[in-house]
């Protein structure tokens, strides 16, 4: 039963928390573009408005993919660990490659509901997606690959468990986590890789069809894919501690890529397979000859 | 891979005003691309016909959004040559700032309009803050902030006092003060050059074909500026450059834009200087009520160099209180529609929109 007490707790942290620090990104983004920019708690307004308006389907199968994407995404933030074994709501289902299908759910869902929506855009921008996780995916499974062979472990709450004996994997395996980070960048759609949805090419991509609480609901996918994506990054390499450090650490990653993005412009879609196959797949290998070698610190 | 038609605009993020291009595209490649303009036409040419000649000054503006005030200096210029008026000097110098005013106005917000095709938002913000600073100047100069209606045959509607000139000098050192961050952010970015360099090329021979003017053919290497080339005002007494480039691609017509900046800085700063003291700024163009005024039978042809290129009224007058016939030369008509349709195909989706950005297409000069 406390499972389910603190799955249900870590949905609420990733809907109010992730949200809150999506205000906070504009406020910093604004900041730096030399803008006011609107209050922390813009995102809510948004969501809840686009909640409260008539939406207008196109086709079952959009409807569909929208709540399989947002399913999906619930059910991946839902066993996410905090920080700790305790924190962890299902100890046993932890496993990495659990939560990378799980959290494919959500993203197919998103595909296959955009392209049912019939518009070319949408079509553009959820092939622009799926390459883009062919970029990005490959460095970060292979680094992955490396730390699960180091520690003999697919799991993340032993995984964490083991960073409080060794160290942090940030400083265990630098390389790595520098290729991990970058391939983070991409998983969250920042700039330069926010290609998929790049408005003034092709008007948003995915998003080109959706219409109030379809809007709503894909903004709290986006909100629980963050949560997972940057959870995931913080429980892997920034080591454990209490659930306040856990957030802690998830501010300052999210902050860092919230800065990265905003002085960047975005790369054509190729740029962008060329970049993430070239030097980070590169460090990647690198990272994991020297996990083989055991040239780890 | 079939073909597939899509809408780029009038509604769309890319696109910068009621224009729309319909491209047809194979993968991410476009085959061919149609321009539709329309969305806007108000018939301009045609609605000056029946307005008096001053009632025009309210509606001409509206041709040109980014920069209004070159439709005016056009029209009065027009004007003053078909009824020989000798507009008082320091009318004149109080155009070229206001022009000079205009053009880094346009100029900051084309550096922040390729900001956005290309996701660098921050130039966008950059260049809009920037320009606000102008707009102020304007403001406090005319009284409007975007239309501002002041430039008026025979001279200008009101003195520029001593407090607009001392706003003039301090706007002048901030704008200055920002273009090393302007360079740093924006033209050092290796991301934007693997994005710009080498995309969009118009060459020379393909320029003078279609009679681009502005950063187009001056990015071929061609120095072809109106203010050097036919001095209209006082520029011959000012010292400028015209910076040219020969790599005739996106990212050097960017550039220009960004390198003309510092060059109108140069211009304003020697007009405050040159500016001789007086109450005196217009003369009426006939006696009479305003509305009443009549221009002596003629017709000419008055051109300046806009922040876009060559641009140009022709006005005829049958010695009436109404304007025969007004043609309006619009600087990006060339590129706006010729060029999306010639050059457009083999580019690619990304492209279309930077192709508006660094050719400055604005609809209203297209359907006016």
């Amino acid at each position: 039963m406390t499972a389910v007490y603190k799955a249900i707790l870590n949905l609420v942290i990733a809907f109010f928390f992730v949200i809150s620090l999506e205000g906070i990104a504009r406020k910093i983004t604004a900041r730096i573009q030399r803008r006011i920019g609107p209050p922390w708690y813009q995102n809510f307004i948004d969501i809840f408005k686009a909640l409260s308006k008539h939406p207008f389907s196109n086709g079952w199968i959009f409807d569909f993919g929208v709540l399989m994407a947002l399913g999906g995404a619930i059910a991946t933030a839902a066993i996410i660990p905090m920080g700790s074994t305790f924190w962890t709501p299902f100890p046993n289902t932890d496993n990495f490659f659990v939560i990378m299908y799980l959290f494919a759910v959500g993203s197919l869902g998103m595909a296959m509901g955009m392209v049912g929506s019939g518009s070319p855009w949408s079509a553009i921008g959820v092939s622009r997606a799926l390459t883009q996780m062919l970029g990005y995916e490959l460095p970060y499974l292979v680094v992955m690959s490396s730390v699960m062979y180091m520690y003999k472990t697919s799991s993340i709450h032993l995984l964490i468990e083991k960073q409080a004996t060794n160290g942090w994997n940030l400083y265990v395996m630098p390389i790595g986590a520098i290729v991990a980070f970058i391939s983070l960048i991409g998983m969250l759609g920042k700039k330069p890789f926010d290609i998929a949805v790049a408005p003034a090419e092709i008007a948003s991509g995915p998003m080109a069809e959706l219409s109030g609480k379809y809007m709503g609901l894909l903004q709290i996918m986006h909100a629980f894919s963050i949560f997972v994506e940057v959870g995931l990054f913080v429980d892997l390499f920034l080591g454990g501690g209490s659930l306040g450090w856990f957030l802690v650490k998830f501010i300052v990653v999210w902050v860092l890529a919230t800065l990265i993005s905003s002085v960047l412009p975005r790369f054509r879609i190729e740029q962008m397979l060329k970049f993430y196959w070239g030097v980070p797949l590169g460090l990647a290998f690198l990272n994991a000859l020297f996990v083989l070698l055991g040239w780890t610190f | 891979m079939g073909e597939v038609k899509l809408f780029f605009g009038p509604n769309h993020p890319g696109m910068h005003g009621n224009f729309s291009v319909h491209m047809y595209v194979e993968g991410d490649i476009v085959k061919r691309a149609r321009p539709l303009p329309g969305f806007l036409h108000r018939g301009f040419e045609k609605l000056m016909e029946r307005r008096y000649w001053l009632s025009n000054l309210a509606l001409i503006p509206r041709i040109c959004v980014p920069e209004p005030d070159i439709n005016e200096a056009c029209y009065a210029m027009g004007i003053e040559k078909i009824a020989k008026l000798d507009v008082p000097e320091r009318a004149q110098w109080i155009r070229m700032i206001v022009l000079e005013l205009a053009r880094m106005a346009n100029h900051l917000s084309a550096i922040g309009g390729v900001g956005g095709p290309i996701g660098l938002y921050t130039a966008s913000h950059w260049g809009t803050a920037d320009r606000d600073r102008i707009l102020d100047i304007f403001e406090a100069l005319t009284g409007a902030r975007v239309y501002h209606m002041y430039i008026i045959p025979g001279g200008v509607r009101k003195n520029m006092t001593p407090q607009i000139e001392e706003m003039i000098w301090k706007v002048m050192d901030y704008i200055e003060s920002r273009l090393d961050d302007y360079e740093n952010l924006i033209f050092k970015n290796r991301i934007l050059h693997s994005r710009l360099k080498g995309r969009l090329v118009l060459t020379r021979e393909q320029a003078l074909e279609m009679g681009v003017t502005g950063v187009g053919i001056r990015a071929t290497g061609v120095e072809y500026d109106i203010r050097k080339v036919d001095p209209y005002l006082f520029y011959d007494k000012v010292e400028f450059e015209v910076p040219t480039a020969t790599d005739a691609d996106a990212f050097s017509r960017v550039y220009l834009k960004f390198k003309e900046l510092s060059q109108s800085i140069k211009i304003i700063r020697q007009a405050l200087e040159k500016m001789p003291q007086s109450d005196k700024v217009n003369v009426p163009i006939s006696k009479g009520s305003a509305l009443r005024h009549v221009v002596p039978k003629g017709m000419a042809y008055a051109h300046i160099e806009s922040a876009r290129g060559e641009f140009g009224f022709f006005v005829v007058s049958d010695g009436k209180n109404k304007p025969y016939r007004v043609a309006v030369r619009g600087a990006s008509y060339p590129q706006g529609l010729y060029g999306i349709e010639k050059y457009l195909p083999g580019t690619r989706i990304e492209d279309v929109a930077l192709w508006l950005a660094t050719m400055d297409v604005c609809a209203p000069e297209i359907d006016r």
